[in-house]
């Protein structure tokens, strides 16, 4: 399969033009010596051919009928028109926008997706998006060294272990220091040589900080630090308090949960918002209103543009270059689709369903809630038998939750489920068999 | 071009200008400066109390598509920055020499004053870097 | 006067919208037992809009705006070919695209990774992989990190980094992301490296190596590269390679061949993955067999049963990216690879490089080639000669009101006024054709109407905007 279109005469006609004999002569800058002989490739494959090749191959991962998974990737219900939006081919096919007139189609679409998540979070700037949410806090810890002229974060226990790995690697290739305190202990470690103060809320084990209080404890020791926010679900903002209200600095999410399905982890949506005095210093493309030079029409365009790599190059704010505008773009018509009402209700059914099962859960010999805050639709239950919960779920089809220790080897016997708006109740009560036979086998085991 | 540059002015060879006044400086940028950056969109003002070395970076000024740095052409203590310029960067380009003036220094060392350059031999330089 | 743009956000009604929402099914409880009502927000400002609205807003957004499903993106360095649409059909495969990333039932995912990274092993000349990064960019601040963990395995202190002044702005901004100062290297009348500048720098004991697209910006392929490769090798540092430029290389040459011991790819230009207006892309960075144990964890090894991972090795630089990388478009490029094969990758080498040639010689009539030679996958004209003050972003403007997108505008750097083009192998001669009609047509109106040019485009949804009032006044939302 290829999808060249000329043939051999077309191809004789055009070399006569360049002025060459051969194809081979157009490498003629290349030394002999480098030219590669053969590539030991297998023969290309007709389009049949390959899809069969490839389902035969996915058929190897297992799809279940429900998940209690999530730990920063979320099943939840995508409308149907997100992936039909998106496949129009002017968004499908077309490049970052660099000129504008051709290109209003998808800038208007980025700058409502900055609309609406700012309205979303009431943050004052959004940007057109990083790659996921690891990396957006990674720069925003980064941005946040930067607006303050510091190099020491710390990190407030709860935050993604992988997101933290992440931002290791980002401060280390700065020479930013970091250290992850728990909560009771943050206030001891603040003091003016802080850049940030990085936080989740809801956190990875499901608590959902009080951030008022939070930002307070911050504001009254190191009055210039600022506080950076992470999520890993946003829809949570369908009913919780958005980081605007909070006098949060800058605030980044995973975006997947609006829109995106979970494709293995990626791709997914680095949303990135601040406050209107660090627009300067943030990362990442960014979409204006302005009006044309002689006429009275409005139009949008790339702006604020020399924080970027192309013009600023080793003084740029970020070297990111490609984002992730296609996801913004579904994470858009998620939101527009969902609307208002939608959003609430999705997520009061989060918070309904997950503290549905929290309740039962605990009723079930040997199981006990561990989280003392409220929670959104994660949370961390102590198994009296951790291998055949898992086993048990997946005997009645259904994604288990994750085993806690993969991350923290000190927790033992412990699960983090998550329950949302895509579980039925059928799915729900299922699990709950599967965590009753669990509990079963453990007593009669013993 | 027509380009202005005031005799009692002097000029750094970075198409800074300097006004003296007592021991205090005050400095923009060229006519010629201004015009080879096009339109100025945004000047981040340094900060006031700052004390700098004769060339060092004082602050950035941004055009469009460009990125251009404002150095310091005497050393000194910033006492004092252009707010105006902040909201409206285009007086930078309309008047560099009146309203888009940048930032007040009070100087340390009155000597390098005489080694900034006189109209004539400004006017000498950029007609090189024009060729 | 009432604005010309209708926002999706003035198209709400009163009726509340509930197409999205499943039945609940479990008994509520009040939700002030869940959640304080100090936690709760109140006011959520977005409208409810009924779904036919939405699309037929989108449907019309969509409409103008130009894509590789129009016509020619004649793009320089941007490689923006066809994108084969069975790649969407594969990517959306259920046990594709529905699976968890930290599901244990994962062999398929992890198969395809583990034979994607033997494929490009072959079509790169590299040892080993990581699919983590989630855009050139990424891959390279990855395979920069990888340098400095490197050196600092070594205990040696190289902080300095050597650029050429035609590299793409990425790679300067990369490299201070990991901390490198940089020494960038002119390039000589041929627009080449001059091989004394970097033995020279390499002398000095405190450069680590240095960053180069091969075939460069210009499109020209350095007939040195092993001599440079050579040369930095031989005080002891590391060639990294943008693989922005791949295309044109696909079966004829290898950057492993060239010397280069880490390199980037971009899936969303060399092979095939649709841009979408700006990412999601993927950045994989291949390396040399010593440089494996620092890729990015976890790295997946297969054994006679099955494919595992392992999480991270000691070297590892350490996580740069959330589970996986961006698996969906990884997919995609796999499944290039396999349609295409030996044969068909190596035809678009050829060819890639062929259509640019062609157009070369055709425009260079009129415009001036400021390298004139041999390209390989583009080739840039300045806007030298052109009549009347007219300048590159006129020209550019131009293309618009012809139906076309325009090439890459004022980069590399080293060009005044730079047109660079880059057809890329998917374009017909007629199409090849019909651009430099329209080239020579706007040539012309320089100088017959230079007005026309001046004030284009003239038949886009609006006409020229107003940058500096975007700048001077930022509105980023409604």
């Amino acid at each position: 399969m290829d999808f060249i279109l000329h043939d051999k005469e077309t191809i004789a006609e055009m070399l006569t033009s360049i002025g060459v004999n051969s194809l081979e002569e157009l490498f003629q800058d290349i030394p002999a010596d480098l030219l590669l002989k053969k590539l030991n490739l297998p023969h290309g494959l007709s389009e049949p051919d390959l899809l069969r090749r490839l389902e035969e191959l996915s058929h190897k991962n297992k799809i279940y009928s429900s998940s209690f998974l999530g730990a920063g990737c979320y099943y939840h219900y995508i409308p149907s028109l997100v992936d039909f939006v998106i496949s129009l081919s002017g968004f499908y096919t077309a490049y970052t926008p660099y000129q504008a007139e051709a290109s209003q189609g998808y800038l208007q679409a980025i700058y409502e997706y900055q609309t609406a998540i700012t309205r979303l979070t009431q943050m004052d700037v959004t940007n057109a998006s990083m790659y996921d949410g690891s990396t957006a806090l990674a720069e925003a810890a980064i941005m946040a060294t930067v607006a303050t002229q510091k190099k020491k974060l710390i990190l407030l226990e709860g935050i993604h272990p992988e997101y933290v790995e992440v931002v290791k690697t980002y401060c280390w290739g700065q020479d930013i220091h970091f250290e992850i305190v728990m909560e009771d202990t943050l206030i001891s470690k603040l003091d003016e040589s802080v850049a940030a103060v990085l936080f989740q809320s809801p956190n990875f084990f499901g608590d959902i900080e009080n951030v008022t209080e939070l930002v307070q404890i911050i504001r009254d020791k190191a009055p210039k630090c600022l506080v950076v926010q992470v999520m890993t679900d946003p829809t949570c903002l369908g009913v919780l308090k958005p980081p605007g209200k909070f006098d949060i600095d800058i605030f980044v999410a995973e975006g997947q949960s609006f829109g995106i399905s979970p494709s293995f982890g990626g791709p997914g949506l680095g949303i990135f918002a601040s406050k209107q005095k660090y627009l300067r210093k943030m990362p990442g493309r960014l979409i204006g209103k302005t009006n044309e030079i002689d006429g009275e029409r409005e139009g949008f365009i790339l702006t604020l543009q020399t924080r970027e790599q192309h013009i600023r190059r080793e003084k740029a704010t970020s070297n990111i270059c490609t984002n992730q505008a296609l996801c913004a773009l579904a994470s858009l018509i998620y939101l527009v689709s969902l609307g208002k009402t939608g959003l609430q209700e999705i997520a009061l059914q989060n918070f309904q369903k997950s503290h549905y099962v929290k309740q039962k859960l605990a009723t079930i010999p040997g199981y006990q809630i561990l989280n003392k805050k409220p929670t959104y639709n994660e949370f961390l239950v102590k198994c009296p038998n951790v291998n055949e919960l898992i086993e048990q779920c997946k005997q009645e089809n259904l994604l288990p939750p994750l085993i806690i220790s993969k991350y923290f080897p000190d927790m033992k016997d412990i699960v983090l489920v998550c329950v949302t708006e895509s579980n039925s109740r059928e799915d729900i009560e299922k699990f709950i068999h599967a965590a009753q036979k669990a509990s079963n086998k453990n007593i009669g085991g013993n | 071009m027509d380009l202005k540059f005031p005799a009692d002015l002097k000029y750094a060879p970075t198409h800074e200008w300097v006004r003296m006044d007592g021991d205090i400086a005050t400095v923009g940028i060229s006519d010629y400066a201004q015009h080879k950056l096009g339109d100025i969109v945004y000047v981040e003002l340094p900060e006031i109390g700052a004390v700098l070395e004769k060339g060092n970076t004082a602050c950035e000024i941004e055009s469009v598509k460009a990125v251009s740095e404002l150095f310091m052409p005497l050393t000194g203590e910033i006492v004092e920055t252009n707010g105006n310029i902040a909201d409206n960067p285009a007086f930078v380009n309309s008047s560099p020499y009146g309203e888009g003036w940048i930032m007040k220094i009070k100087v340390s060392n009155p000597d390098e004053i005489k080694n900034l350059l006189s109209v004539e031999k400004y006017q000498e330089l950029i007609e090189k870097e024009e060729d | 006067m009432t604005s010309n743009l209708t926002l999706i956000f003035n198209k709400g009604t009163k009726r509340s919208q509930h197409n999205f929402i499943p039945e609940m099914d479990i008994d509520k409880v009040d939700l002030l037992k869940i959640i304080p009502s100090s936690f709760q927000r109140e006011d959520l400002p977005l409208p409810d809009i009924p779904e036919v609205k939405i699309v037929r807003h989108y449907t019309e957004l969509s409409r103008k705006n130009y894509g590789i499903d129009s016509g020619i993106y004649p793009l320089g360095s941007c490689t923006m070919k066809y994108n084969p649409k069975i790649n969407e059909v594969i990517t959306r495969l259920p046990a594709f695209f529905q699976i968890h990333p930290l599901q244990e039932e994962n062999q398929g995912a992890l198969e395809l990774i583990h034979q994607l990274s033997e494929l490009l092993i072959e079509i790169t000349g590299m040892d080993g992989f990581t699919f983590q990064p989630a855009a050139g960019a990424h891959g390279e601040l990855t395979g920069i990190l990888i340098m400095k963990k490197y050196f600092e395995n070594k205990n040696l202190k190289k902080n300095k980094i050597l650029i050429p002044d035609s590299a793409h702005g990425t790679n300067p901004s990369s490299a201070k992301m990991a901390g490198f100062s940089i020494i960038e290297v002119r390039s000589n009348d041929a627009g080449e490296i001059p091989l004394d500048h970097i033995e020279f720098a390499m002398q000095q004991g405190d450069v680590a190596g240095i960053m180069l697209t091969n075939p460069n910006t210009l499109g020209i392929f350095d007939r040195q590269i092993k001599d440079i490769t050579n040369i930095i090798h031989k005080y002891g540092g590391l060639c990294y390679y943008d693989g922005a430029n791949l295309n044109p290389m696909l079966g004829i040459c290898r950057p492993g061949d060239m010397g280069f011991d880490i390199i980037h790819l971009n899936f969303h230009k060399t092979f095939s993955t649709p841009h979408g207006g700006g990412g999601p892309g993927s950045g994989p960075v291949g390396v040399i067999k010593e440089l494996v144990p620092y890729l990015p964890g976890p790295h997946i090894i297969a054994t006679e049963q099955e494919f595992v991972c392992r999480e991270k090795t000691n070297n590892s630089i350490g996580r740069i990216k959330c589970f996986w990388g961006n698996f969906g478009v990884i997919v995609r490029a796999y499944a290039y690879i396999l349609a295409l094969g030996a044969e068909g990758l190596k035809r678009v080498g050829q060819m890639a490089v062929l259509n640019a040639n062609y157009l070369r010689v055709l425009l260079k009539e009129k415009y001036h080639l400021p390298y004139d030679r041999i390209c390989q996958h583009e080739f840039v004209l300045s806007d030298r000669g052109i009549p009347n003050e007219v300048t590159t972003e006129d020209i550019a403007k131009r293309i618009l009101d012809y139906g076309l997108y325009a090439p890459t505008i004022y980069f590399p750097l080293i060009v005044k006024g730079a047109l660079m083009i880059e057809p890329t192998e998917t374009e017909s001669k007629a199409s090849l054709d019909n651009f430099v009609n329209v080239m020579n047509k706007i040539y012309n109106e320089a100088k017959t109407a230079p007005e026309l040019l001046k004030n284009a485009p003239h038949n886009t949804p609006v006409k020229r905007l107003d940058a500096v009032l975007a700048a001077r006044n930022p509105i980023l939302h409604d």
